[in-house]
C-alpha cells in the first residue's frame, strides 16, 4: 500500500461558537487524487488552511508528509504547493516574475526555460511579460497553478482550481493535473464545489456537509445503484401521490422525479399509483443518478432527519 | 544568506514596482518647494520686499543652505518620514495579509521569522533611502537656491541647540554625513511601531491610521509640559536625537543613550510584531 501524504485524525477547527470542522479522519495517499466537495460553509477551505499549516486545529491533528503542517510549515512546503483561490498575486509584477521569484524561494532558482515550459503548459507564454493587473480572472487562476508546479512538488493542493476558467481550460486543466499524476507521481487534492468537474478527475471523494464528513469514496460508489426516473406532466402531485404510498422521491427540475435509493418501487407499481390519480408517465428510465444528484439526495436526506 | 536573498529580492522588487517610493519623493519634492517658498516669504516681509533667495536675511552667515538643510530635514524628517516608512510597513504586512499576497509566500518553505525579518529589512532599507533623498534634496536645493557658507545654530530656534554653534562649511557636510545613518536609525522606532500594529490587523489603511495616530499622539505628549517625565521613555522624544551630530563638540555619551533608548523600543516592538506574526493566523 502507498505511503500517506495527508492524514487528518478527529480534526476539528471552532472558529468561536461555530464549528467549521468536527471530527474529521481523512487519508490521502502517494499518487492519488482526491477531491473534496460540499456546499459553501461546508469546510473545504478550512481544511487546506489546517494542511498548509496557516491556521491551527482546535482539536485532533493533521499530518503532512508526516510533518504537523503548523510546526514544521516551511519543511512541508518543500515536498507540497498549495494554491488558494483566489490567488493573492501583485498586480505591479508580471506573470514570470511571480514564477521566477516565488520558486527561488527557500530553494535554488528554476531554469528560465523550466519557466517557459510551465508559463505554456498553463497557456500563459504569450502574456508571461505582461504585468499582472491586466489579467482576467481564469488567466489569475492559471498563474496560480504555474506558481504552484514549479519546482514541481510531491503534492499539490488546490483551491477551487476550475473557477473562472473557460470550458476548454478546464479540459487542458484536468489533462495537466492527470499527466502530473501519471507521468510525474504527483499527489493532488482538489477542493471544489463543481461536482461535474470532480468527478471527471478524482479517484476518491469526500463531502464535507457542515465540517463533517458526510460521505466518501470512489464517485461511481458515491451515485448508488441504479433507480427510477420519470418524466410526468405534474411533478407536485406525483410526488403527493407516491408520497400517500410511503414512497419518497426526490425532485429533478420542474417535470422529473428520482424515485429514493431504497424505494423499493418497479415502475409498474408507481405507474399504478400515478395514472389513476391523473398523472401521466411520459418518459422513464432505471438509470444511475449523476453525481450531483446522489449527493443532492444525500444532502437532502441529512436535512431532513432529526437532530 | 543563500535562502534569504531571493525573498529579499522579491521584496525589493515589489516596493520598487509600487508607487510607494514615488509617492514618498514627490511629497519629498514638493515639501521643499514649500519650505523654499515659505523661507523667501518670510525674508521678503523681513526685508520689506528687497529679499534676494541667495542670504535672504540676517546675513549670509546664519541663514545659509546649510541652515536650510537643517531645518527642511528637521520638519521632513519629523513629518513625512514617517508617514510614508508606516505607509510601507503596514503595506508588506496588513496589506499582504488583505490581498492574500502573505498566503501565497507562506506556502513556500520559508519560515515566518524569516519572512519578518526581510520585510522589516527591507523597511529598513526604505527608510535608509528615504532619509538619504530627503537629506540629499535639502542639501542641493539648500545650496544652489539659498547659498552657500557655515552651519550656524542659535539657542532657543526650535531647540535645535542650548548654546550658539558654529561649525565651518566643510565640517558641516561631513556631520551631515553621520546624520544620515543616525536618524535612519532614529527611524526604525515609528516604522517598528507601524510593523507591530500591522501584525494585529488585516488592514493597510487602519494599521497606518493607528501606527501614525499613536505616533502623533506621544508627540504631543511629549511636548506638553505636564508630561516631561514621561519623556525618556517616548521614542518621539529621541527621534530628534541626530541634532547632537550638529553640535561643535558632539555629546557622545548623551547621543549613544538616546540612540539606545529608541533602540530598546524598537526591540521591544518588534518583538511583539514577531511573536504575534509567528503565532497569528493566516486567514
Amino acid at each position: 500500500m502507498s505511503a500517506r501524504i495527508i492524514e487528518t485524525t478527529n480534526l476539528g477547527r471552532r472558529y468561536g461558537a461555530r464549528v467549521a470542522l468536527h471530527g474529521l479522519d481523512l487519508t490521502v495517499r502517494a499518487g492519488q487524487i482526491v477531491g473534496i466537495a460540499g456546499p459553501n460553509g461546508a469546510g473545504k477551505s478550512t481544511l487546506l488552511q489546517v494542511l498548509a499549516g496557516l491556521i491551527r486545529p482546535s482539536a485532533g491533528g493533521a499530518r503532512v508528509f508526516g510533518l504537523d503542517p503548523w510546526r514544521d510549515r516551511a519543511a512541508v512546503m518543500q515536498r507540497a504547493r498549495f494554491a488558494f483561490a483566489p490567488p493573492g498575486l501583485w498586480g505591479t509584477l508580471t506573470a514570470r516574475e511571480h514564477v521566477v521569484a516565488l520558486a527561488a524561494i527557500g530553494r535554488s532558482p528554476v531554469a528560465a526555460a523550466e519557466v517557459d515550459t510551465t508559463l505554456a503548459l498553463v497557456g500563459l507564454l504569450a502574456r508571461a511579460d505582461d504585468r499582472v493587473v491586466t489579467f482576467s480572472f481564469g488567466m489569475r487562476q492559471r498563474l496560480a497553478l504555474a506558481i504552484a508546479l514549479l519546482p514541481r512538488p510531491e503534492l499539490l493542493v488546490l483551491d477551487e482550481p476550475a473557477e473562472g476558467l473557460d470550458p476548454l481550460a478546464v479540459l487542458e486543466l484536468r489533462a495537466i493535473l492527470r499527466r502530473l499524476r501519471d507521468e510525474h507521481g504527483v499527489t493532488l487534492l482538489l477542493s471544489s464545489h463543481l461536482l461535474l468537474e470532480l468527478d471527471a478527475l478524482v479517484d476518491h471523494l469526500v463531502v464535507l456537509d457542515q465540517g463533517a464528513v458526510l460521505c466518501a469514496g470512489a464517485p461511481s460508489k458515491l451515485r448508488g445503484l441504479r433507480r427510477v426516473w420519470l418524466r410526468v406532466d405534474d411533478a407536485v402531485r406525483a410526488r403527493e401521490v407516491l408520497a400517500t404510498a410511503s414512497v419518497t422521491c426526490t425532485a429533478d427540475g420542474d417535470d422529473a422525479l428520482w424515485l429514493d435509493a431504497g424505494a423499493d418501487v418497479s415502475l409498474i407499481t408507481a405507474q399504478a399509483l400515478l395514472s389513476p390519480a391523473g398523472v401521466t408517465v411520459h418518459e422513464y428510465a432505471n438509470r444511475q443518478p449523476s453525481l450531483e444528484q446522489a449527493l443532492l439526495a444525500r444532502l437532502r436526506a441529512k436535512g431532513a432527519q432529526p437532530a | 544568506m543563500m535562502m534569504t536573498a531571493p525573498l529579499l529580492a522579491f521584496e525589493l522588487k515589489k516596493l520598487w514596482r509600487s508607487r510607494r517610493p514615488w509617492m514618498a519623493l514627490a511629497a519629498i519634492a514638493f515639501f521643499l518647494v514649500l519650505m523654499l517658498l515659505g523661507f523667501w516669504l518670510y525674508a521678503d516681509k523681513q526685508t520689506g520686499g528687497e529679499a534676494e533667495f541667495r542670504y535672504t536675511f540676517e546675513n549670509e552667515s546664519y541663514f545659509n543652505g546649510l541652515t536650510f538643510t537643517v531645518y527642511g530635514f528637521w520638519f521632513g524628517f519629523a513629518l513625512l518620514l514617517p508617514v510614508f516608512v508606516t505607509l510601507e510597513a503596514a503595506a508588506s504586512l496588513a496589506g499582504e495579509r488583505d490581498s492574500g499576497g502573505l498566503r501565497l509566500l507562506l506556502v513556500r518553505p520559508v519560515t515566518r521569522t524569516r519572512l519578518f525579518a526581510v520585510k522589516w529589512g527591507v523597511t529598513m532599507l526604505f527608510a535608509l533611502a528615504l532619509a538619504g533623498a530627503l537629506l540629499g534634496a535639502c542639501l542641493l536645493v539648500g545650496l544652489v537656491c539659498v547659498g552657500f557658507g557655515d552651519l550656524t545654530l542659535y539657542p532657543g530656534v526650535l531647540q535645535m541647540t542650548d548654546v550658539y554653534q558654529r561649525l565651518p562649511q566643510g565640517e558641516a557636510l561631513r556631520r551631515f554625513l553621520l546624520v544620515w545613518p543616525c536618524a535612519a536609525l532614529l527611524l526604525m522606532a515609528p516604522s517598528a511601531l507601524a510593523m507591530c500594529v500591522a501584525a494585529f490587523t488585516r488592514s493597510a489603511v487602519h494599521a497606518a491610521g493607528v501606527a501614525l495616530a499613536i505616533y502623533l499622539v506621544l508627540h504631543v505628549v511629549a511636548a506638553v509640559p505636564f508630561f516631561q517625565d514621561l519623556r525618556p521613555f517616548l521614542f518621539t522624544s529621541q527621534i530628534g536625537a541626530w541634532r547632537e551630530l550638529l553640535h561643535e563638540d558632539i555629546d557622545w555619551a548623551r547621543l549613544g543613550g538616546e540612540v539606545l533608548r529608541a533602540l530598546s523600543v524598537t526591540c521591544l516592538l518588534l518583538g511583539v510584531a514577531l511573536w504575534r506574526f509567528r503565532t497569528g493566523e493566516e486567514r
